[in-house]
């Protein structure tokens, strides 16, 4: 292959891992603007996402695109049990509480899901396997394609819901002051619970896309991805949803880029070198305020 | 803290290594013994990770300097032909080294930051260790370690229980002296309030230094206790596992705290080991997860916190006091 079509094929490839970081770093997002927490669990979200589009493909045979909602769905429910049983009693202790419980979480659901579903690797296959589309010189696995116009619509979907629903300005009021909100008659409590059921959704979905495109995947499937989705957000400022997407896009750019040119087991610890390199210059992170 | 309560944190930590030193009159089992062993070493590992967190830093990624301990001990002993028992303490430094120029990066990260920044770094460490490196570490392969002991000297298992019992309480020791001397009063004031800790003329960025080279220190000693006690090392070392046991043994037992760690571990190795001999495997981690979440919810203080909360209930009961609310931070 000439040298445009590699870099053509690490520029999808970058935007296929984009994808699932942007969605797992906008419901991370969404959890912070609201409850100003952060869940280093929240890979788990999309380890169980997974693994319950699997099974019900395994069982039904659906069309496993199709089953994302579901997923999405039943991981709103789990999410809103985490946040009631774990989280609220303990807000507002202090951050480094947060990060602990977060461990917590995540040897419960790793070996949650390894009793029920073996740690073995496992994988789905799509029933588009095998079409390509043509692209320039590339040919495209349509998946890929599929995979990107559904994080899309996925994003405008809560775009919408944000702007438009009485709910989603709630949730923006209390992102935005969490006492004001109160005053004005806002349940913050629920607001708490919705938001960390949809940032869990959207771990769902990221979770189903990363293994309908024939990615095998295991019960410790979710703890890198969900790191480098904070460092992402770390990047493109917490709380915002915009620097989400971009600092994502960049993140599976760069990630392909340095596991082509510097080997394939660069590519987890290439995230964290750019990290630290960012917070070294600035210690906010890219686009944070200096309050914080 | 109080006095009282120090006292007995004091006293207890003190029979606990007596009695430690009594164990192996009281079995014969060589498996316990080498239970204890790791059990000590692991001591060791939280209370340097411990701390860390007393000055406020949280560290998602303290597997690094225990790994980093481990290699540097281990290549030393297998290049200049020391023993085990004097490269332990150089590795340590290296490893001590390599914490200060962490702590640089980290020095003035928050919370979240830092622990993304030294979670990161533990995987960046074991890239390393898996690629560059290589011909020095044997990559994914490892290396074997030199043992503290040949096994050909009788009762060697005894000597090196003893010599790690050692170790174990002069670390302890170590950090007792700093917790208590100036450096542990200047960590307590940049961990309450930085702002007013650096109108007392405290240095912040120093002490927070010093603090990451301390904790990087006792854990290379740890990791390289451990390595010449297994006698063969792997880039496992560097996983996600070392980094967070630490964590749970300390906030089982209780956050910055002298005596939390040894409790905190103690007493989850006694449930783990337990919950093995049921013959769980993934069920023990998922039951460990849960004891830790339910300490964070109810027992915020740990397990050392557990006497005077019982003190209290019992005085409360006894007058029939209305409930008050706890006097935590």
């Amino acid at each position: 292959m000439d040298n445009l079509g590699v870099f053509l094929q690490i520029i999808f490839w970058g935007l296929y891992a984009g994808c699932i970081y942007i969605l797992l770093a906008t419901g991370l997002n969404l959890i912070f603007g609201v409850m100003k927490i952060v869940n280093f669990a929240h890979g788990e979200f999309l380890m169980i996402g997974a693994y319950i589009t699997a099974t019900i493909f395994f069982l039904t045979g659906i069309n496993p695109y199709l089953i994302i909602l579901l997923s999405m769905l039943a991981l709103i429910g789990i999410g809103a049990l985490v946040e009631r049983i774990c989280f609220r009693p303990i807000l507002g202790t202090g951050k480094l509480n947060e990060i602990f419980l977060s461990i917590g979480l995540i040897y419960i659901f790793q070996n949650g899901a390894a009793l029920i579903w073996t740690d073995n690797w496992q994988s789905v296959k799509s029933p588009y396997d095998g079409i390509t589309l043509p692209i320039g010189s590339l040919n495209v696995p349509l998946d890929y394609i599929l995979i990107m116009v559904f994080t899309a619509a996925i994003i405008c979907g809560l775009y919408l819901f944000l702007k438009k629903t009485r709910t989603g300005m709630q949730m923006r009021a209390t992102s935005q002051n969490r006492k004001g909100a109160m005053l004005v008659g806002i349940d913050v409590e629920r607001i708490d619970v919705i938001s960390f059921g949809l940032g869990c959704a959207l771990a769902a979905a990221a979770g189903t896309l990363w293994i309908v495109s024939g990615q095998i995947f295991n019960p410790y499937m979710g703890s890198i991805p969900a790191v480098k989705a904070f460092a992402i957000i770390i990047l493109g400022g917490l709380g915002s949803i915009p620097g989400a997407i971009i600092g994502g896009l960049l993140m599976g750019l760069a990630e392909n880029g340095a596991a082509f040119l510097l080997g394939g087991i660069w590519k987890d610890a290439i995230s964290f070198v750019i990290l630290i390199i960012v917070l070294v210059v600035r210690p906010t992170g890219l686009f944070g305020e200096k309050g914080e | 803290m109080d006095h009282w309560q120090d006292k007995t944190a004091k006293y207890g930590i003190i029979a606990t290594f007596a009695f430690a030193g009594a164990l192996p009159f009281l079995t014969e089992s060589m498996f316990i013994l080498n239970l204890l062993v790791l059990m000590l070493i692991f001591i060791i590992f939280a209370s340097a990770w411990n701390l860390l967190a007393y000055s406020g830093q949280g560290s998602l990624g303290h597997a690094a300097f225990f790994g980093i301990g481990a290699y540097a001990s281990t290549i030393i002993a297998a290049k200049s032909g020391m023993s085990p028992f004097i490269t332990i303490f150089l590795g340590a430094a290296f490893a001590a080294l390599i914490g200060i120029l962490i702590g640089l990066t980290c020095v003035r990260l928050k919370e979240w930051f830092l622990a993304m920044v030294t979670f990161g770094f533990a995987i960046i460490v074991q890239t390393l260790t898996v690629s560059v490196l290589t011909p020095v570490t044997g990559g994914w392969d490892g290396i074997a370690s030199s043992r503290l002991l040949s096994p050909s000297i009788p009762g060697y298992q005894l000597i090196e229980y003893y010599a790690v019992l050692i170790i174990t309480i002069a670390s302890i020791a170590a950090i007792w002296y700093i917790m208590k001397s100036r450096i542990g009063l200047a960590f307590l004031a940049i961990r309450e309030n930085e702002l007013e800790a650096r109108a007392a003329g405290i240095d912040p960025v120093r002490y927070r230094l010093l603090a990451f080279a301390l904790s990087a220190y006792i854990a290379g000693v740890a990791g390289a206790l451990q390595i010449h006690h297994i006698g063969y090392l792997t880039p496992e070392l560097y996983g996600v596992d070392n980094s967070f046991w630490p964590i749970t043994y300390v906030i089982l037992g209780g956050l910055g705290t002298l005596a939390g760690p040894i409790v905190g571990t103690i007493v989850l190795t006694i449930i783990w080991e337990g919950l093995k001999a049921t013959g769980l495997t993934f069920g023990r981690y998922v039951i460990v997860g849960v004891i830790l979440i339910l300490a964070i919810i109810f027992l915020p203080r740990g397990l050392v916190s557990l006497p005077d909360k019982v003190h209290e209930w019992l005085k409360r009961r006894r007058r029939k006091e209305p409930l008050q609310k706890p006097a935590d931070d």
